[in-house]
């Protein structure tokens, strides 16, 4: 699903990744986890396109290089960021939003647009999937959300756009208890043998809801330790400190 | 550089006049022969060098306008409405349905207020020298319209380098209330100057809301001095979407002249190519418990250039005034330009007064947020630029009409994006 070789990454001439390498299969959820400025959610923007970076090494998606490839662009692919602060968009209705970016999706990926009535009963499946209620859709883009609104919303986003490669980046931060387990239901049922996942975060309370099957240490720019989820959990006891 | 004087005797080809009136217009004349159009030294015209305007883009300015044969007009379907036809500049025709039809008086404007001759606006002198047409709307005490009045301006295939001077007037009267949309209808296709004075006057406890909007764009160069004047409890709402010209001032003066008196002013404008558009308010609160608000949005793609001049003046007596003003532009292209001056104006101590504006960019996170959602660069900014722009559209309370200007200002400007 994704290959990342010896991945560089600058920003205003100050590197950032140096040499990161990473594997994920289809059905992998792979978790990386990390100090304060190690990388993590830059991580995040060069898989998502974000301009501004400067980029060498080897990013391949389904086999092909990214390199070339916009950010609306690897949305149609199927690449799907999680944000750890969603945008507040004001002016723009959620639900005319969501229905844009589908479409947007499905038709890059040879499918019909899904008319009005298909669409209002995805929408009222998958909220009541995650508890959420209906009426936000019919608010302006995460303007005046809560913290777990936002979170919520990111994820009934990825639900409804099905994607094949999904990036959370710190969805757990700033979540109560009952909306982290929210959030790591929809990630849980959202799970099967062709989606991967690239889950980044900062603690371990996160995979005690979602049961990563690679676990890796990014520091510095580099993963400088990978292993299976008993390596998160021998991180919370040590800390980052302990590991080098 | 054109030289755009006017010789006395084209105030005799208008009509016989009263001595009075005659001394009025030739009075007036002589002002604007003597400045002329104005240019960026006149602090008013600061940020619209009208005199370059002109002479860059006009050959010459034609008074004479032969009678048009009355065009067909491509009524809205939308709502059901009243309407008035102007095609010109010149009142035509209209049809109160919908209403009691001792209760409202309409027709050609006669001007009897020869008050105003001071040298200030060079083209308020230009429009009493010359005003030829024009109409006078009167709604009588305690009536309330039951359906909304669409005012059709239409702009006819012969103008070609004409200008049009016309005075209008608006009275509602005590305790009653009309709603209002100013319609234009442009099928021109060469340039003209359109010169209009407005007067409007609410009298106590009257309300009024009413709607500026374009259908399509033209080639007019657009001024319109309009004077509002509210009495006591009465309120003014009025939503203005002013693109679609090449050049438009709006000079819009409101008078809160009794207390408790309300006006609320909210713009929205998508400026492109080399439009030039400015709006210009002044509000001048001079009695207690009155209240004040505005709001200019804009954004500009091309080379386009928009204006916001907003002065809030609180006479000493104005106490518990509540005066607010914003201003808000989005500036899409690098060649754009936006210029804003707000000012304060205050002699009472007991008030509450604010103003902001800003201006900048379209924020590069958003675009790039709603980009990882698959929507192109284009299709994110369209998207920002719309809510925007809509924030202001959907303040409008009737649905059918909402809609009706939703779609329209989606159609002319955003697509072409």
């Amino acid at each position: 699903m994704l290959e990342i070789k010896d991945l560089n990454a600058s920003i205003n001439d100050k590197l950032i990744l140096k040499g990161l390498n990473i594997s994920i299969k289809p059905g992998e959820l792979h978790a990386i986890m990390g100090p304060n400025g190690s990388g993590k959610s830059t991580l995040a923007n060069v898989l998502s396109g974000k301009e501004g970076y400067n980029i060498s090494g080897e990013l391949n998606y389904l086999g092909k290089s990214l390199n070339e490839i916009s950010i609306d662009e690897r949305a149609q692919k199927g690449i799907f960021l999680a944000f750890q602060y969603p945008t507040e968009i004001p002016g723009v209705n959620t639900s005319n939003f969501l229905r844009t970016s589908l479409n947007k999706v499905r038709k890059a990926q040879g499918k019909k647009e899904i008319d009005a009535l298909s669409f209002l009963k995805l929408i009222k499946e998958k909220t009541t999937e995650l508890g959420m209620d209906e009426k936000m859709l019919t608010r302006q883009l995460n303007v005046g959300f809560s913290g777990g609104e936002k979170k919520k919303n990111e994820i009934l986003q990825m639900k409804i756009l099905d994607p094949n490669l999904i990036i959370l980046d710190e969805t757990d931060s700033g979540l109560d208890i009952d909306a982290l387990r929210i959030v790591a239901d929809g990630v849980n049922s959202s799970r099967d043998n062709k989606k991967s996942f690239l889950v980044i975060t900062h603690y371990q309370r996160l995979l005690n809801f979602i049961k990563p099957d690679f676990v890796h240490v990014l520091s510095n720019g580099k993963i400088v330790k990978s292993g299976n989820k008993e390596l998160a959990i021998q991180l919370e006891k040590t800390g980052y400190k302990g590991i080098n | 550089m054109l030289n755009f004087k006017i010789n006395s005797n084209e105030i005799d080809k208008i009509g016989k006049f009263t001595k009075e009136e005659k001394y009025f217009r030739l009075k007036n004349l002589n002002h604007f022969n003597d400045i002329g159009f104005p240019n960026k030294r006149n602090e008013d015209w600061k940020f619209s060098d009208l005199k370059e305007i002109v002479s860059k883009n006009f050959n010459k300015l034609e008074l004479k306008l032969e009678k048009s044969k009355k065009p067909k007009i491509d009524f809205i379907k939308d709502f059901e409405h009243n309407y008035i036809v102007i095609i010109n500049g010149e009142l035509t025709y209209s049809d109160f349905k919908y209403e009691e039809k001792d209760k409202i008086k309409l027709q050609p404007f006669i001007n009897e207020d020869y008050s105003d001759s001071k040298k200030h606006n060079p083209l308020l002198n230009l429009n009493h020298a010359l005003s030829d047409k024009g109409y006078f709307l009167d709604v009588k005490e305690n009536y309330k319209f039951k359906k909304v009045l669409v005012i059709y301006h239409l702009f006819t295939e012969d103008l070609d380098e004409n200008i049009l001077n016309s005075k209008n007037k608006i009275k509602i009267g005590k305790n009653s209330e009309l709603h209002f949309l100013e319609f234009t209808i442009n099928e021109s296709k060469k340039n003209f100057f359109n010169n209009v004075y407005e007067d409007i006057i609410l009298e106590k406890s009257a309300a009024l809301k009413s709607i500026y909007l374009q259908n399509d764009k033209s080639f007019g160069y657009f001024h319109k001095y309009s004077r509002n004047s509210l009495s006591s409890d009465s309120n003014y709402t009025s939503f203005i979407f002013p693109t679609g010209h090449k050049f438009n001032k709006l000079d819009l003066e409101f008078n809160l002249e009794g207390e408790r008196s309300e006006c609320n002013l909210q713009s929205a404008s998508f400026l492109d190519d080399n439009v030039h558009q400015e709006v210009k308010t002044r509000v001048n609160h001079l009695f207690p418990n009155c209240k004040s608000y505005q709001k200019v949005k804009n954004v500009l793609n091309a080379e386009s250039k928009g204006v916001y001049q907003g002065k809030i003046f609180v006479k000493d007596v104005a106490q518990k005034t509540d005066a607010y003003q914003l201003s808000k532009a989005i500036l899409l292209s690098e060649l754009s330009e936006f210029d804003s001056k707000p000012e304060l104006e205050i002699y009472a101590d007991d008030v509450k007064c604010s103003h902001g504006s800003t201006s900048g960019n379209l924020d590069k996170d958003s675009i790039y947020y709603l980009m990882t959602r698959g929507l192109t660069k284009k299709e994110s900014t369209k998207l920002l630029v719309n809510g925007f722009l809509n924030e202001v559209v959907d303040s409008i309370k009737s649905n059918s009409i909402r809609n009706f200007v939703k779609n329209k200002l989606e159609n002319q400007f955003i697509n072409e994006y």
